[in-house]
C-alpha cells in the first residue's frame, strides 16, 4: 500500500518519461498479453497510476487460439503458447475500448498481422480512435504459424512496414521486437528508420519442454515462449543493444518482478519498462515495481529518472564489434549476417551516446 | 453479455496447521485475511508458495474444502496430494509460514438447482464437495454423497465426510477392491441410486479425469444434469493470460452464441479458470479434453 502522507514530505522522484508523442506519469507500463485487455486487473490495480496499459493484442479477425496444452512452468519462467487468441478489432472497439477508456488508463493498443496490409488496415480503424495513446506493433509472435516472429526478423520489411503505418496515427508507435534474431540493434536500427518512435525489447524467447513420459512437447506445440525472470539476464542485453543502436527510446522486457530489476534496464538505456509474467504471480506487480523504483532513487537522491537513464551503459563492447562499421559508434551487433548498405545508414555519429533519448522538446 | 465484477484479491495467509490426511495426503489449515471474500464450493484459490521455499514460481491452483469464519479473517482448509514441486514445497512449510492466497476465484457448484444433488468424490476430488457437504448440511437440504476410491486407505477424509453427512445426508462408499462400500466405482455407485422421476438429481462430481468422463457419459444417458469441477495447467487463474482452455462441446459452442464474454473464454475454448473450474457436463468436449 501506498502511504501518501510521508510520502508528499520526501521530494518527489520526476519519473515522468516521454514515448514519441505519449507523455507518460512514470516508465511502468503492463506487457501485452499479461494484463487482459485492462479491466481484468482493474479492480486491484488503479490504471490512472500506471505508466500505461498495453492490452493483449488484437488481429483483424478474433482468434481462437491454440489447443491445450498452452503452459508449462520452467524452472524461474514458463512456455507459453497462447496463440494470440484475442476478441478481434470488432470486439476490442466496440467493447474494450471504452470501459479501459471510462478507466483513465493511457492506453497503448498491441496490433499484429499476418501481413504489412493487415497491419495497415488495423491501424487505420483504429489510429484515431480516441483515447488510445499509442500502438504497439506485435513483430514478435512466436507463436502462430504466420506473420510471427520469424517473418517480422528482417529490416526491411519492418522498415517499410512501419513506414506505410506511420502516416495512419498521431499515436506513438512502438515496434516490438523478437529476441531470437541475429541482431536486435540492426532490428531496432531499421524501426527508427521506418518512422517508429520506440522500440520495445523484447518479446518472449523461443523455447521447449518435454514430457518425457509421453516423449513430447509439453505443450501442444513443438515450442512456446518463455518468459519470467528466467529471461532477464538475456532480455537485459538485447534491451542494452537495441538503446546502443538507436535513438529513439526503448521499452525494456522480460523477466521484470521489481523495482530493481526494472532499473537495470533503465541503466542500460531503456526509457521505459513492461511488466508481463509479474502479473500473474502478483496481479498487483506492476505498481509494486514502481513504488520499488521510486523508493530506491529517492533514497539515493536521485531527481529524475533521465538522470538514471543510461547511467550503466557499458561504454567499451563485451561483443563483438562490427568490423564493418567506424570505430567509436555505439552500435553493437553480435553477429552480423546482414551487411545490406541499408543497414549502416542506422550508423550515426559518434558525438551521440548513453542512451539519450533525443526526441524530447 | 456482462460478467459479474471481479472480487477476488491477493491476500496474505498463514499456514496454521498441517498434517497428514492418510495415504499421501495432506490437510492444510491457511488464516487468510479478511479482505477475501468467503469462497463458495468449487471456488479456488491460487496459493503462492514463497520463492526461497519453493523452485515454483507460479502460484498453485487449490481447491477449498472448508471455509471457517475468523474474527478476523477466514480459516481455509485444503486437502492436497503433493505431486510435484509446488506441492512438496507446501507439504514442508511449517506453521506460520507465509501463503499468500489469490480468490475466491472460478464459478463453484450451483447447488441452488432444484432437485436432489448427488456429490460424486473420486480420491482427492472430494476436497470441494466435503465443502459442498458442508454448506447443503448447513442449509438444511438433503443430499447423497459418493465417495470412491482404489481402496479403503485411499477414502481419504472419511470422517470429515461422515461428520458433513450426519443427519442430512447419506454416504455411499466405492472401492475398486471392495474393503469400504460396494466393489466397483462410483459410477457403479451412482447406477443403485435410481432417479426419482418426482424428484430429479443433480450431479455435482469431482475426481480423475476418468472418472468424470463416465459420470458425464452416465448423466447423459439418464438426461440428468451433471456439474463436473475440472483442472489445467494454469497461469494466472483470473482469465488474463488465456492458459487454461478446455475444448467446448457443439452444445456449448450454441449455448454460448458466437460472443462469449471474453474472460470466460471464446467460441472454441472455455476458459477452466473463470468460466469453470465447474461446468456444465454437456458443454465440453470430451474427447478433445485430456
Ligand atoms: C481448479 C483446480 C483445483 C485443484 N484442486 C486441488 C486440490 O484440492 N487438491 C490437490 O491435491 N490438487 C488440486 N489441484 C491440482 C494442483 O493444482 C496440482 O496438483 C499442482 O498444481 C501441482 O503442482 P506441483 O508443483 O506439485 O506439480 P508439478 O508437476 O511440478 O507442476 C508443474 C506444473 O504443472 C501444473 N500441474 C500439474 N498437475 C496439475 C493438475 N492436476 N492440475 C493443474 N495443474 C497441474 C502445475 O500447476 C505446474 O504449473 C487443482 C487444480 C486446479 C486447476
Ligand atoms: C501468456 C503470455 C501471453 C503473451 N501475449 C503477448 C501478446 O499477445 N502480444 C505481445 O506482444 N506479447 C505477448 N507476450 C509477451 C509479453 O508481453 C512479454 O514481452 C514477455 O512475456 C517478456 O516479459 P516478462 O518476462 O516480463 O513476461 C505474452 C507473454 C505471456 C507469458
Ligand atoms: S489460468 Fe490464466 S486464463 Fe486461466
Amino acid at each position: 500500500m501506498r502511504a501518501p502522507s510521508r510520502k508528499s514530505r520526501e521530494p518527489k522522484v520526476d519519473l515522468s518519461v516521454r514515448i514519441g508523442p505519449m507523455e507518460l506519469r512514470n516508465p511502468v507500463l503492463t506487457a501485452s498479453g499479461t494484463f487482459g485487455y485492462g479491466d481484468e486487473y482493474a479492480h486491484v490495480v488503479p490504471l490512472p497510476s500506471l505508466g500505461g496499459v498495453i492490452t493483449k493484442t488484437v488481429t483483424l479477425e478474433p482468434r481462437a487460439g491454440n489447443p491445450p496444452q498452452r503452459i508449462a512452468e520452467t524452472a524461474g519462467g514458463m512456455l507459453n503458447t497462447i496463440g494470440l487468441e484475442n476478441v478481434g478489432l470488432l470486439r476490442f472497439r466496440s467493447e474494450k475500448l471504452p470501459r479501459l477508456r471510462s478507466l483513465g488508463a493511457v492506453i497503448v493498443a498491441s496490433i499484429g498481422g499476418e501481413t504489412p496490409g493487415e497491419l495497415e488496415r488495423l491501424l487505420g480503424a483504429l489510429g484515431g480512435e480516441p483515447g488510445i495513446a499509442g500502438f504497439e506493433i506485435n513483430f514478435s509472435c512466436p507463436n502462430i504459424a504466420r506473420g510471427g516472429a520469424r517473418y517480422w526478423a528482417v529490416p526491411r520489411r519492418l522498415e517499410r512496414t512501419l513506414a506505410r503505418l506511420r502516416p495512419l496515427t498521431r499515436g506513438a508507435i512502438l515496434a516490438k521486437l523478437s529476441p531470437d534474431v541475429t541482431s536486435v540493434g540492426d532490428l531496432a536500427i531499421a524501426c527508427e528508420q521506418g518512422g517508429a518512435d520506440a522500440v520495445t525489447a523484447v518479446n518472449t524467447f523461443v523455447g521447449m519442454a518435454l514430457d518425457l513420459a509421453r516423449r513430447s512437447s509439453k505443450l501442444s506445440r513443438a515450442t512456446g515462449g518463455l518468459s519470467g525472470p528466467a529471461i532477464k539476464p538475456l532480455a537485459l542485453q538485447r534491451c542494452c543493444e537495441a538503446a546502443r543502436a538507436v535513438r529513439i527510446p526503448v521499452i525494456g522486457s522480460g523477466g521484470i518482478l521489481s523495482g530493481l530489476d526494472a532499473l537495470e534496464f533503465m541503466a542500460v538505456g531503456a526509457a521505459a519498462v513492461q511488466v508481463g509474467t509479474a502479473s500473474f504471480i502478483r496481479p498487483r506487480a506492476a505498481l509494486q515495481v514502481l513504488e520499488e523504483m521510486e523508493a530506491f532513487l529517492r533514497e539515493r537522491g536521485v531527481r529524475r529518472i533521465d538522470d538514471w537513464r543510461g547511467s550503466a551503459m557499458p561504454s567499451g563492447d563485451a561483443v563483438d564489434e562490427d568490423p564493418g562499421r567506424k570505430p567509436g559508434l555505439r552500435a553493437v551487433t553480435i553477429v552480423r549476417a546482414d551487411r545490406s548498405p541499408r543497414n549502416r545508414r542506422g550508423v550515426r555519429s559518434p558525438a551521440f551516446s548513453r542512451g539519450r533519448e533525443s526526441r524530447r522538446a | 453479455m456482462t460478467v459479474a465484477v471481479s472480487a477476488w484479491r491477493q491476500v496474505r495467509g498463514r499456514v496454521d496447521q498441517q498434517a497428514d490426511f492418510g495415504a499421501g495426503h495432506r490437510w492444510l489449515e491457511l488464516r487468510v485475511t479478511a479482505e477475501l471474500e468467503p469462497p463458495d464450493p468449487g471456488q479456488f484459490i491460487q496459493l503462492l508458495i514463497p520463492s526461497h521455499a519453493s523452485g515454483a514460481f507460479l502460484p498453485r491452483p487449490m481447491s477449498v474444502a472448508s471455509v471457517r469464519p475468523l474474527r478476523d479473517g477466514l480459516m481455509l482448509g485444503f486437502l492436497y496430494v503433493p505431486i510435484g514441486v509446488g506441492t512438496h514445497a507446501l507439504a514442508a512449510l511449517p506453521a506460520g509460514a507465509e501463503v499468500e492466497a489469490l480468490g475466491p476465484l472460478g464459478r463453484g457448484f450451483p447447488l441452488d438447482r432444484p432437485g436432489t444433488p448427488v456429490l460424486v468424490a473420486g480420491g482427492r476430488g472430494v476436497a470441494p464437495l466435503l465443502f459442498a457437504a458442508e454448506s447443503l448440511a448447513r442449509l438444511g437440504r438433503r443430499f447423497e454423497l459418493l465417495f470412491g476410491a482404489r481402496d479403503r486407505a485411499h477414502l481419504v477424509g472419511l470422517d470429515e465426510a461422515r461428520r458433513r453427512v450426519a443427519g442430512r445426508g447419506r454416504l455411499h462408499l466405492s472401492t475398486d477392491d471392495g474393503s469400504a462400500g460396494i466393489k466397483g466405482t462410483v459410477v457403479e455407485a451412482l447406477d443403485r441410486l435410481s432417479p426419482r422421476p418426482d424428484h430429479p438429481m443433480v450431479i455435482h462430481a469431482c475426481g480423475p479425469h476418468a472418472m468424470l468422463a463416465a459420470v458425464a457419459r452416465w448423466a447423459a444417458e439418464r438426461r440428468v444434469t451433471a456439474w463436473v469441477a475440472m483442472e489445467s495447467v494454469m497461469a494466472c487463474g483470473t482469465g488474463v493470460c488465456r492458459g487454461c482452455p478446455l475444448a467446448r462441446s457443439a452444445r456449448g459452442r450454441a449455448a454460448f452464441g458466437s460472443q462469449p464474454p471474453s474472460l470466460l473464454g471464446n467460441r472454441d475454448y472455455a476458459m477452466c479458470c473463470t468460466e469453470g473450474p465447474v461446468f456444465d457436463s454437456r458443454d465440453l468436449d470430451w474427447e478433445r479434453i485430456e
